[in-house]
């Protein structure tokens, strides 16, 4: 199960990092777009990868704690990238 | 990577290179040369974390020391093993020889009390049934067939036995030191040892003079031991994470009986294997040296407040046997510093889960803190700076408990199953100032981690089946 729970983490890793490029492509992210769009991917690949691993030994509550310190602030991250730079203003000519 | 990494507001102002009246021939070699500087930068930055990942690798594995990261006064003498609380408990002739010792702790008879150790009537509480009883009967039953009926404290036992038997008349002749230490921590490995370092010996972490129980009288090294030890091999093997995770149950006793064979198996193969090679060599438990010191000397982990060896990757879940060889020509292993010793002086779970607050809430000292009066801490370790615990009322909760306890195993935030998420948490205790420890370790709390006298973990153990975690 690791394994295939690593192997879905290592395919999301990619599409995130197609993601970034191509977003970083379209858009002006800038320091502050780009660094929070990568921490919010991370962290939410970081969550998979934990959540899983605590399930798997058997302490589910690790994994909803994991959902709460590491995936929320994953989603503030990229809903404020989203919202801050993901606009028009933002595209580049 | 996008033309503009700078602050977007300002960049849309930027004029486009369409609208922009600079020869094509200079505004490709700026592009050019901006593109180089880009991805010198990426390049640099590649590198700084490549360096920073590396640093933290070798940092999660321990920082090398050349000096034992426990502080040992000069006038440091080793134990007398006459002073080792399981020799005495186990020993009529001792209980006889200190009667201050037993009014001192509160008329509490060691050697009386050791004999209704394990002869307690089953319990309806989880963990506590025939069952677990069972699993931790057949836990430990080889230990006393292998090593001898008094406990693992004591000396030439069947497995660990002085004589040399079967020692090859010529000696194999390593090409390199460092091919030694490869070839004896390669066997260790193929007999089962999950962690093993090879170290000097020491002789302020052995007991002088020994005692042996069975024939109640002291044994001297130069005497009675049958050569000179050189070196000493430390090995160490797991204890079960789930098992572990229902102390103080009965279950956690299977688990600590069941690593205690292995290791004791492992050494006794590596020491025949030695002996095969021409050298000397005994194989060891808890009895003839301090297995915690000699662990940490051979760089294999730091020792925390619970007074266990905390390693990598296991924490305190490991158990640890030895090999007294008179092989020198090896490489020892340098005494490495994981930063348990600050995340200790935050943490104290260990302590707050102990049942006979046998473990301290002090820092480190030189002597016991709990008292000065030499006739109650008559078994402790004088001289050395370190986190000292009352082994005594940690004694009387295992007969109380009927069976051994380990909370303070199963409470620490280092024990960990062996699942990758865990090494993060590791780096993260790398690389994070001491303050954070406090933090983490509450943390590890709310995650659920490190729960002991839980009846739902000894159901867990059953239902799990045999899929080792
Ligand atoms: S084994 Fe139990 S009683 Fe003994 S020191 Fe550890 S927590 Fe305390
Ligand atoms: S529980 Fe905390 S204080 Fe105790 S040994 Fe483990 S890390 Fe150290």
């Amino acid at each position: 199960m690791m394994e295939l729970m690593w192997y879905v983490v290592g395919f999301l890793a990619g599409v995130s990092g197609y993601l970034v490029y191509m977003l970083s492509r379209k858009y002006n992210l800038g320091v502050i777009g780009l660094g929070s769009l990568i921490i919010g991917l991370f962290l939410i690949l970081f969550t998979v990868a934990w959540s899983v691993g605590s399930v798997l030994e058997g302490v589910p509550r690790a994994a909803s704690m994991g959902i709460v310190f590491f995936a929320m602030p994953g989603i503030v991250l990229l809903t404020f990238t989203a919202k801050r730079f993901l606009t028009p203003r933002y595209r580049k000519t | 990577m996008t033309e503009n990494m700078h602050d977007p507001g300002v960049s849309n102002k930027m004029p486009s290179s369409s609208g922009s009246n600079r020869g094509e021939g200079n505004s490709k070699s700026k592009t050019s040369r901006r593109s180089f500087l880009k991805l010198s930068v990426a390049g640099a930055g590649v590198a700084a974390a490549g360096a920073a990942g590396i640093t933290v690798a070798r940092r999660m594995e321990g920082i090398p020391q050349d000096t034992l990261p426990i502080p040992i006064n000069d006038d440091f003498k080793p134990i007398d093993q006459r002073n080792v609380l399981h020799i005495f408990a186990y020993s009529k002739a001792l209980d006889q020889k200190h009667p201050e010792r037993t009014k001192k702790f509160g008329n509490y008879n060691f050697y009386e009390r050791f004999k209704t150790f394990y002869n307690g009537p089953y319990r309806k509480d989880p963990g506590y049934t025939q069952l677990e009883r069972a699993l931790a009967i057949g836990g430990f039953a080889l230990l006393s067939k292998l090593h001898g009926p008094y406990g693992l404290s004591n000396p030439d036992g069947l497995l660990s036995s002085w004589k040399q038997e079967m020692l090859a008349k010529s000696q194999y002749e390593f090409p390199s030191k460092q091919e030694a230490s490869q070839v004896i921590k390669s066997a260790a490995a193929l007999y089962g040892a999950i962690k093993c370092g090879i170290t000097r010996r020491d002789r302020r972490f052995d007991y002088d003079p020994l005692y042996d129980i069975g024939q109640e009288r002291e044994l001297s090294w130069e005497r009675d031991f049958p050569f000179e030890p050189k070196t000493v091999i430390v090995i160490m093997t797991e204890m079960d994470y789930l098992a572990m995770s229902t102390a103080p149950s009965w279950i956690t006793d299977a688990t600590v009986g069941n690593a205690y064979v292995e290791a004791l198996k492992i050494a006794a193969q590596t020491a025949l294997f030695l002996r095969q090679l021409g050298y000397k060599a005994v194989a060891t438990m808890n009895d003839m040296g301090m297995c915690g010191p000699y662990a940490v000397a051979a760089g294999l982990g730091e020792g925390g407040r619970n007074g266990q060896v905390i390693t990598t990757g296991y924490g305190p879940r490991v158990r640890i046997s030895k090999v007294y060889t008179d092989l020198d020509y090896v490489e020892y292993d340098k005494p490495k510093t994981l930063g348990v010793a600050s995340f200790c002086l935050q943490c104290k779970r260990c302590a707050e889960s102990c049942p006979s607050e046998a473990i301290t809430f002090d820092g480190p000292s030189w002597e016991p803190t709990y008292s000065s009066d030499p006739d109650y801490i008559w078994h402790a370790a004088k001289g050395v700076y370190k986190f000292h615990n009352d082994t005594k009322k940690c004694f009387k909760f295992w007969i109380e408990n009927d069976g051994a306890c380990a909370n303070c195993i199963a409470s620490c935030p280092y024990n960990k199953p062996d699942f990758s998420h865990h090494r993060f948490v590791d780096i993260m205790n790398v690389v994070a100032p001491s303050q954070v420890h406090g933090l983490m370790k509450e943390f590890d709390i709310l995650f659920g981690y490190g729960t002991v006298s839980d009846p739902a973990a000894v159901k867990k153990f059953w239902k799990k089946g045999r899929t080792k975690t």
